[in-house]
């Protein structure tokens, strides 16, 4: 690889300087954050709420954990973890965006979830936390977005505790070639056609459907958290592989 | 599917909450039983179902393979019989339970629903509507039936057992003869005995 390739990544289909994409990102969430919400229901068609609730099963989150949720966002999974760990637990939301960030703890505090959540501005490729500090960590529709994914893997890996775990719930590739068409027609037609309706703003969600497609598959994905060291590593297919939750242990 | 039962899930956990917080007494219960977790396999579900008891309620997951404090296996008509722990030898023995890890804990489980203090069937219509209430009924009927069954199936048993048992006593010619035999074999041993006795002490 010639020093030129190795500084540029992907950005949806576009190739970009890797300094330059996570200001691009940055961007592209700043620009969604208030419609957020809205607009996970809608081009799921509410489903993203199962998927969530399958990887909130697969935690065996416990009262009196400490759970990090990197990519957090609106806070969803949050809301869940701080009902699950109670008072004597703690969740970390972080994000290294600052308006979504803001949308989730404005959300999740009118829903009277205090006292056991703190929110950080923070890169997952360099997590600000003390090496064994989660049981559990969660990084749900976020690792797509991150520019060098086997540096955040590792960085979560340090920060969690010897026992804990990491699951990751991201697009993945269809199984089936023919749902595999019919979610591209939908992809790469509806979904920025609907983000403009919505949320008037269809680039957005063309880098999305782009960013989807450049993320890596089920196997790689799986290859990647062997590579960065955790342990007993697998995977499961959601909606036919459109998403997968893969786990894996720091033993 | 795995995603498939989820909806019923969250609907049953919904529901499950509701009914907890409707008695003030439960909060007591639940703050006793923080952190446990229970798996539940019944025969009117497709799939195990783990409870954990959080701060304020309890959390239902079906996709939870990780480590629980106890597991029963059972029909759903079972469960309120669990809370008084005379019932539990004698299920286990009608093949109605099986119980894996600490008993005492589903006991605790089921006096957490059963000691609600409310009219089921008129909670549920409420909360659920008519229908769903009446389906639910209907299969809780169900499964008092095949527990009655069950039941009545381990009572035939153990009469059975009891008069089978009872042609394993010997008969009265039998034991006769037993007892001659044994007078025979006495009266061998004393007779051996005699000539033991007559025989010089060697030196
Ligand atoms: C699609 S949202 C997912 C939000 C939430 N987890 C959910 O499932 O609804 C992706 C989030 O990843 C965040 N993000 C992107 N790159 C990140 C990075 N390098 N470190 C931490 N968060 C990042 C974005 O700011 C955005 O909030």
């Amino acid at each position: 690889m010639t020093d030129s390739q190795s500084e540029r990544t992907d950005f949806g289909y576009q190739k970009v300087d890797k300094s330059a994409k996570a200001g691009m990102v940055a961007q592209v969430f700043n620009s969604v954050a208030a419609k957020y919400d809205i607009m996970n229901d809608l081009m799921s068609l509410g489903i993203h709420r199962l998927w969530k609730r399958y990887t909130l099963d697969c935690s065996g989150v416990r009262p009196g954990m400490r759970v990090l949720d990197i990519a957090g966002g609106t806070g969803d999974l949050t809301e869940q973890f701080a009902k699950r760990v109670g008072a004597q637990g703690e969740v970390v939301l972080a994000d290294i965006n600052d308006a979504m960030l803001s949308v989730g703890r404005e959300k999740l505090r009118n829903r009277g979830v205090v006292g056991n959540v703190s929110y950080v501005q923070a890169d997952a490729e360099q997590l600000p936390f003390a090496d064994d500090s989660f049981d559990v960590i969660t990084i749900a529709f976020g690792l797509r977005n991150v520019t060098d994914k086997n540096r955040a893997l590792r960085s979560m890996l340090r920060v969690l505790k010897p026992g804990g775990r990491l699951l990751v719930l991201e697009f993945s590739k269809p199984v089936q070639p023919l749902l595999n068409q019919v979610y591209d027609f939908y992809s790469f037609n509806l979904l920025p056609k609907m983000g403009q309706l919505v949320a008037g703003d269809a680039d957005s969600y063309q880098y999305l459907a782009e960013s989807i497609r450049m993320h890596p598959d089920q196997e790689t994905l799986k290859g990647m958290m062997v590579d960065a060291g955790f342990d007993n590593v697998d995977y499961h297919n959601l909606t036919g592989g459109i998403v997968a939750l893969h786990r894996g242990y720091k033993f | 599917m795995m995603l498939l039962p989820l909806l019923p899930l969250t609907l049953a956990e919904k529901l499950a909450n509701q009914l907890l917080h409707a008695d003030p007494a439960s909060s007591a219960r639940l703050q006793a039983l923080r952190g446990k977790r229970l798996r539940l396999t019944l025969r009117e579900l497709p799939q195990p179902l783990t409870l954990t008891v959080v701060d304020d309620g309890v959390v239902f997951a079906v996709h939870d393979d990780n480590d629980v404090d106890c597991h029963i296996q059972t029909a759903l008509a079972v469960l309120p019989e669990l809370r008084d722990s005379a019932n539990i030898t004698r299920l286990i023995k009608a093949d109605a339970l099986d119980i894996e890890g600490d008993p005492m804990l589903a006991q605790r489980f089921s006096a957490l629903f059963r000691d609600l203090d409310i009219d089921w069937q008129a909670t549920l219509a409420s909360r659920i509507g008519e229908l769903p209430a009446y389906w639910l009924i209907k299969r809780w009927r169900q499964s008092r039936r095949w527990l009655t069954r069950r039941m009545a199936e381990q009572r035939d048993w153990l009469r059975d057992t009891v008069v089978e048992e009872k042609q394993l006593l010997v008969s009265a010619v039998e034991f006769a003869v037993f007892s001659d035999d044994l007078q025979a074999l006495r009266a061998r041993l004393d007779r051996l005995q005699r000539r033991l006795d007559s025989l010089p002490a060697e030196g």
